[in-house]
């Protein structure tokens, strides 16, 4: 016994002495010389600390593995086979350290810049961008305004808020109505900021164009929410079949959990762009618990070759499995290199030039190709719908993305 | 009102301290006899109608007698939690005068040596207190011999910042060493189990029963004990209590020590209720500072029902006001009640 309790402390000293080394200012021992010569930086922001550091690390390692492959099969051809440099920064989830970071960034010769997870820092870093006639590619963030202020430097890989909350309304009407049930009624649970009132508000409004009734709906607050049976009981009282739930991971745990404990009267739980019901580690985390869910929402592409490959990859190298949002940061590199390519020039003007003619082919599912509106979307980006079906997330619909066939009523129960 | 001069002193430094709770002890007394805010039975009593009024506004609201007691039993649950996390830090808030912004972190800390040694060595989930509680006691008196002792008789931002840093310095090495996906920790057969026209999960109900197990032990150990008697008096005199011989250094180090083993036993009770991420211990620590304030620096018992209130306005609350934070209701409820009782519910130092 006093061995072990001697071990722990130990370990925590020495954990508390490392941290103090790993504070060193992230990129600090990045290249100076960025730019010039024959490497080519670009940067990538993301939460690599705080509260979404699992997916701010996974996007920044998903980066880091495309300007590998990119540099392995002998960088960009059109400049002499220059190689590419990441430029990796911390934001530690905070707008005014994205915008400082992507500042820095740009100052020290970074050509594009990927990033950032967070709505509010892609706000902050878009305006940095366009300030500084940078392109900024962002991998995740959701929130329509981003691209609604007329900026030219800056273009999104994932689908808008908007896309996100039709298209789930339409997966969950099709997927009813081949189950031949009638269409469900409907509440929905969200998480009360900007992602997902927005998704809400699009959700709400298609869902009950497509003949769906909206029983109720309920927000939280999703960094202080600990228990949500409360809010079940509210949406087995209000009479719905299924519960359409917004929001992130922890949040989304607590939904499941709580669901379980309650056991509303529910045919199915669909997320939209659900931060936790089509991460592999949800159901590893909820158990039992967790199956049946499905979550409509932008996803790598099981089915695509290219990407089972980068999966395998990226487990053999982090030890994890890869998420989406890493994916994304993948196909946010490929995007900048293949224009660099295009346009044989590292001057961020012609990169913007080169990224606004993008024909690229991605690893997520998607209806086509990646390429950008005047605005900046990708006109291509869909959310796909997936289910956790015998403790793992699984492709769904549309039928030619499907890896299986939807289960619905989802619950045995219901 | 009482603690006016209270707040002047406190920028002053640790001598003039110790003559604030002298000066509030005194202040208390003509206090008490005042009438009918303050004599403890008319206080349980606007306490519970209060209560009353709240549940039947809700059922108004929500015209579901079900949502109601589910919201009252999930309230009193989650409040039980709250008010476990917030008793250690009461104690180090009432006795040392420490703002200890590092207790969240602490609480995280004893969420991961919970999943290490159930995940690790397989042990049953609230086994792990048998190794949780004695290490964090430890810490906690380490972390107040060699780091916090200096910062004794210093204005008090050094002692904020010292615990911020170590708020920092916990929660990054927790992300450092164990990386930044979730974890979680699962107790066998944990089902719902139905109360009160409401349900909720075997594991609530422990950690409820604990927290309040916890409490009692905590308050004879100050009522019953020569270490609690000791404790008292350092609280309400420094050099009072060095006057007869105490060592206050000595009781510095095992009150920190203390709270910070209840946040070493409440990780242990936490760890099967929430995602565990190295970031998850500043979830509480906003909601621990309000439960302690009004509860009263320094007073377990007070820490536990200012819990057990602000899990019941948090739920209550968000059916009044559907699609608000929960922490708007929790601070209208946390300004009344320091309007009417600025010492807080069961103010007073220690006792």
């Amino acid at each position: 016994m006093r061995k072990s309790r001697f071990a722990i402390l130990a370990s925590a000293t020495t954990l508390l002495l490392a941290a103090c080394g790993g504070s060193a200012p992230p990129g600090a021992d990045d290249g100076d010389q960025a730019g010039s010569g024959d490497t080519i930086t670009i940067g990538s922001l993301h939460p690599l600390s705080g509260a979404a550091a699992a997916d701010g690390q996974q996007m920044d390692n998903g980066a880091q593995l495309a300007v590998d492959a990119i540099n392995e099969a002998g960088g960009i051809e059109s400049l002499g086979g220059a190689q590419l440099e990441l430029a990796s920064s911390d934001t530690q989830g905070d707008p005014q350290i994205g915008q400082t970071e992507a500042q820095r960034l740009i100052d020290e010769g970074a050509v594009a810049l990927v990033g950032t997870y967070q709505s509010a820092v892609s706000s902050n870093v878009a305006a940095v961008a366009e300030r500084n006639q940078v392109p900024f590619v962002i991998d995740v963030s959701s929130a329509d305004q981003i691209l609604q202020q007329g900026y030219t430097n800056v273009f999104r890989v994932q689908p808008s808020s908007t896309v996100l909350g039709q298209r789930g309304a339409d997966f969950l009407a099709a997927v009813a109505e081949g189950a031949g049930a009638e269409p469900p009624r409907v509440a929905i649970l969200h998480e009360q900021g900007p992602f997902g009132t927005a998704i809400k508000d699009s959700f709400s409004a298609q869902a009950e164009s497509l003949g769906m009734e909206i029983t109720n709906v309920q927000s939280y607050d999703p960094a202080s929410v600990s228990d949500f049976t409360t809010q079940i009981t509210a949406v087995e009282a209000s009479g719905a079949d299924v519960l359409m739930v917004a929001g992130y991971y922890r949040d989304g745990v607590l939904v499941a959990q709580a669901v379980d404990t309650v056991q509303p009267d529910l045919d199915a739980v669909l997320g939209v762009a659900n931060g936790a019901f089509d991460v592999p580690q949800f159901p590893e985390e909820v158990g039992a618990a967790g199956e049946g869910y499905f979550d409509a929402n932008y996803h790598l592409d099981n089915t695509n070759p290219q990407t089972q490959e980068l999966a395998a990859l990226y487990e053999e190298e982090f030890g994890d499995p890869i998420r989406t949002a890493a994916v994304l940061s993948y196909d946010a590199v490929r995007v900048i290199a293949d224009a660099l390519e295009r346009a044989g020039d590292s001057d961020p003007v012609a990169v913007r030039d080169a990224i606004a003619e993008t024909e690229l082919d991605s690893l997520l599912a998607a209806d086509g190709p990646i390429s950008f509106s005047e605005t900046g979307e990708n006109e291509n980006a869909t959310p796909i719908l997936m289910q956790v079906i015998d403790g793992a997330v699984v492709q769904v619909y549309p039928e030619d993305k499907a890896e299986t066939e939807p289960v619905y009523p989802a619950f045995p129960t219901g | 009102m009482t603690s006016a001069p209270d707040s002047a002193a406190h920028d002053v430094g640790a001598d003039d301290g110790a003559d604030v709770q002298t000066a509030e002890a005194v202040s208390a007394q003509p206090d008490r006899r005042r009438g009918w805010a303050n004599s403890i039975w008319s206080r349980v009593g606007i306490g519970v109608v209060g209560i009353a009024v709240a549940i039947l506004v809700a059922y108004l609201r929500a015209g579901s007698g079900v949502v109601v007691s589910q919201a009252v039993l999930t309230g009193l649950l989650t409040g039980g939690v709250y008010g476990l996390v917030a008793m250690g830090l009461t104690l180090i808030f009432g006795v040392l005068d420490i703002v200890n912004f590092a207790h969240g972190a602490f609480l995280a800390l004893a969420l991961y040596i919970t999943v290490v040694m159930v995940n690790e060595f397989g042990l049953y989930p609230y086994l792990a207190l048998l190794i949780s509680v004695p290490v964090m006691f430890l810490l906690g008196a380490a972390v107040q011999r060699f780091i916090l002792a200096g910062a004794i008789g210093k204005p008090l931002e050094n002692q904020l910042l010292i615990t911020l840093g170590l708020a920092l310095l916990i929660d990054n090495g927790l992300l450092l060493f164990f990386g930044p996906n979730p974890q979680s920790v699962r107790i066998p057969g944990d089902t719902g189990i139905e109360v009160l026209g409401g349900v909720a999960n075997l594991s609530r109900f422990l950690a409820f029963g604990v927290a309040i197990v916890l409490a009692a032990l905590i308050y004879l150990l100050l009522q019953r004990t020569r270490l609690g008697t000791a404790i008292r008096a350092v609280a309400a005199s420094d050099a009072g209590a060095q006057l007869v011989g105490i060592d206050t250094r000595r009781i510095y180090a095992a009150t920190f020590a203390i709270g910070t083993a209840c946040a070493g036993a409440a990780g242990v009770l936490v760890a099967p209720l929430v995602t565990i991420e190295p970031t998850t211990g500043e979830l509480f620590n906003i909601v621990a500072f309000v439960v302690v304030v009004l509860g009263g620096m320094g007073n377990v018992v007070g820490a536990l029902v200012g819990g057990l209130i602000i899990g019941l306005t948090e739920q209550l609350g968000a059916l009044y006001l559907p699609g608000q934070s929960p922490l708007l209701s929790v601070f209208v409820v946390f300004v009344l009640v320091l309007f009417l009782r600025p010492q807080g519910l069961f103010g007073r130092s220690v006792s």
